[in-house]
């Protein structure tokens, strides 16, 4: 066993659903009986809405009890309610080197690639129990040789100056196929590469493969050259991904036939502050369709300051809202499939994953202008580019 | 034919098989509430896991898949035991919550290739164990 320094747990109730919150509430109370509670700081993931908007969402009262029991069971274990899947920009940020516990495929995965902390992917019931305990097995990437990369994957034939947001996604879509559980060395990405661009990567490489870590060349702690990243081993495989196959995968990855957008929604990983920024600048002058609904998801914390920056007004004054605490992937559909909401335009692989796959949501992919345009004039006329 | 095989979940199932070559995700991958397969282009697409024993390389996707896991065995819809190639943290920890006999790891083979679907398999996590008859 090591000590961990961090916990963060994901599942909301789109996944828990009735049997997973008897099963928290079972933990809880036997955890508060014994006069327990999580050893180290733990925070969670986005749930369904945030009740401040309860009412402007119209969530149905019987959404409105389940969050509160799931609410109720967290708090009562001291697990910090953050709502948010970007919780290392909002409080819970380890250290290099550091033993975490991290659910959410794509937020331990930035932990691993990005910050240099050590997590492996881990489920909630495991996270958990290591956050009670304050320690987790030893096993998997907490240790140094297990962080070896195993696969080659070069991008250096993309033009990834010419790829939209959303077309990196798709990127990250054709790498998760291709390593599988293998841990990736990627080579081909420029240094410089924004946050923006990195968490949509690996929170779309995290869909469609099962990997903890990502070693960016160049970009990870841990990666400053592909011969130190694979300790001293040759490569299992080497790949390189084609302009070709990131095109391809739009099929693989949007849903929809119907050209008639209800729902356009950001925030898979949630939105920063410069994504909502992004989007404010994009809307301005403009008005979203009467018939199609505009949301952009972020963590609480993005939101004030959002309003800080009257971005609020802006995305108001266009038709659109942020909405907090709740992610594009899967939150807030229990409830917006029971208002009509049936095809999704999403810069996010993720969200179109797991929309589609949870709830049977239709969905578009593309960029973010793209999605913008359909808000706009209520369809989906994109393609690619 | 026998293959040792390394314990994640321990008990004995004997059923049908169900083989994939693809790596599953119980979150937007399977229907809790039917056990069937719903991801688009899945080789499982349109089939139940439902009383298999499921033979796929590893899981994927989502960490909230051991939540997915647990509502499809609470609705009666789990796989009796399952067999991975290279097990990873969610559905092993899926296996161990709801008690599904589960190994992985088969000496030598890939059980993906070795096994195919309707075989009649013995999950032995209790010794560590694949039975395949055909």
């Amino acid at each position: 066993m090591v000590p961990i320094t961090s916990a963060h747990i994901a599942g909301n109730y789109s996944v828990m659903r009735d049997e997973g919150i008897e099963w928290l509430e079972n933990f809880a109370s036997e955890l508060t009986a014994e006069g327990l509670k999580v050893a180290v700081f733990t925070t969670k993931n986005p749930e369904m809405f945030d009740f401040e908007e309860a009412d402007e969402l119209r969530v149905p009262e019987v959404y409105r009890e389940k969050q509160m029991r799931i609410d109720t069971a967290l708090r009562s274990i001291g697990v910090v309610l953050a709502y948010t899947c970007h919780h290392y920009l909002a409080g819970n940020l380890p250290r290099y080197g550091d033993h975490i516990a991290w659910a959410s495929s794509g937020s331990q995965t930035y932990a691993n690639s990005v910050i240099g902390a050590r997590s492996n992917r881990e489920a909630d019931h495991v996270v958990l129990a290591a956050a009670v305990a304050g320690v987790i097995p030893e096993y998997g990437l907490h240790l140094t040789e297990n962080r070896k990369a195993e696969v080659l994957v070069d991008v250096s034939n993309i033009d990834l100056s010419k790829l939209n947001d959303a077309d990196v996604k798709a990127m990250g879509w054709v790498i998760g196929k291709k390593i599988g559980t293998r841990i990736p060395a990627i080579v081909g990405l420029p240094p410089d590469l924004d946050i923006e661009r990195i968490k949509g990567l690996l929170y779309s490489i995290t869909v469609s493969g099962a990997v903890g870590l990502i070693h960016m060349v160049g970009i990870t702690p841990e990666a400053p050259t592909v011969e130190a990243v694979f300790q001293g081993h040759p490569p299992l495989e080497s790949v390189e991904i084609t302009e070709q196959e990131v095109i391809g995968a739009y099929g693989e990855i949007s849903s929809a036939s119907d050209e008639k957008v209800d729902l356009v929604i950001f925030g898979c990983p949630h939105c920063t502050i410069q994504e909502i920024e992004k989007i404010a600048t994009l809307l301005e002058g403009k008005k979203v369709h009467p018939e199609t609904q505009l949301w952009i998801c972020t963590s609480q914390w993005c939101k004030t300051l959002a309003k800080r920056m009257r971005l609020d007004e802006k995305i108001k004054a266009a038709g659109g809202r942020i909405v907090a605490d709740v992610g594009a992937a899967s939150g807030p559909y229990a409830f917006l499939k029971e208002q009509g909401i049936r095809t999704l335009a999403l810069n996010s692989v993720r969200a179109c994953y797991y929309s589609s796959g949870l709830f049977g949501m239709k969905t578009w992919l593309g960029s973010t202008e793209q999605c913008i345009e359909a808000a706009i004039k209520g369809k989906w006329e994109g393609t690619r580019g | 034919m026998r293959f040792q095989a390394k314990t994640i979940s321990k008990g004995v199932a004997k059923g049908n098989a169900l083989v994939t070559h693809m790596p599953i995700s119980f979150t937007g991958g399977v229907d809790p509430y039917t056990g069937i397969v719903v991801e688009k282009g899945h080789e499982l697409e349109g089939q139940s896991v439902a009383g298999k024993i499921l033979v796929f390389p590893s899981g994927k996707g989502s960490t909230t898949g051991t939540w997915q896991f647990y509502v499809l065995y609470k609705r009666g819809n789990a796989p009796l035991g399952m067999i991975n190639n290279e097990a990873e943290g969610i559905v092993a920890a899926s296996g161990i919550i709801t008690g599904i006999p589960m190994v992985h790891r088969l000496e030598g083979v890939n059980p993906c290739d070795v096994i195919r679907s309707g075989d009649v398999v013995t999950v032995n996590g209790d010794e560590g164990y694949v039975e395949i008859e055909r």
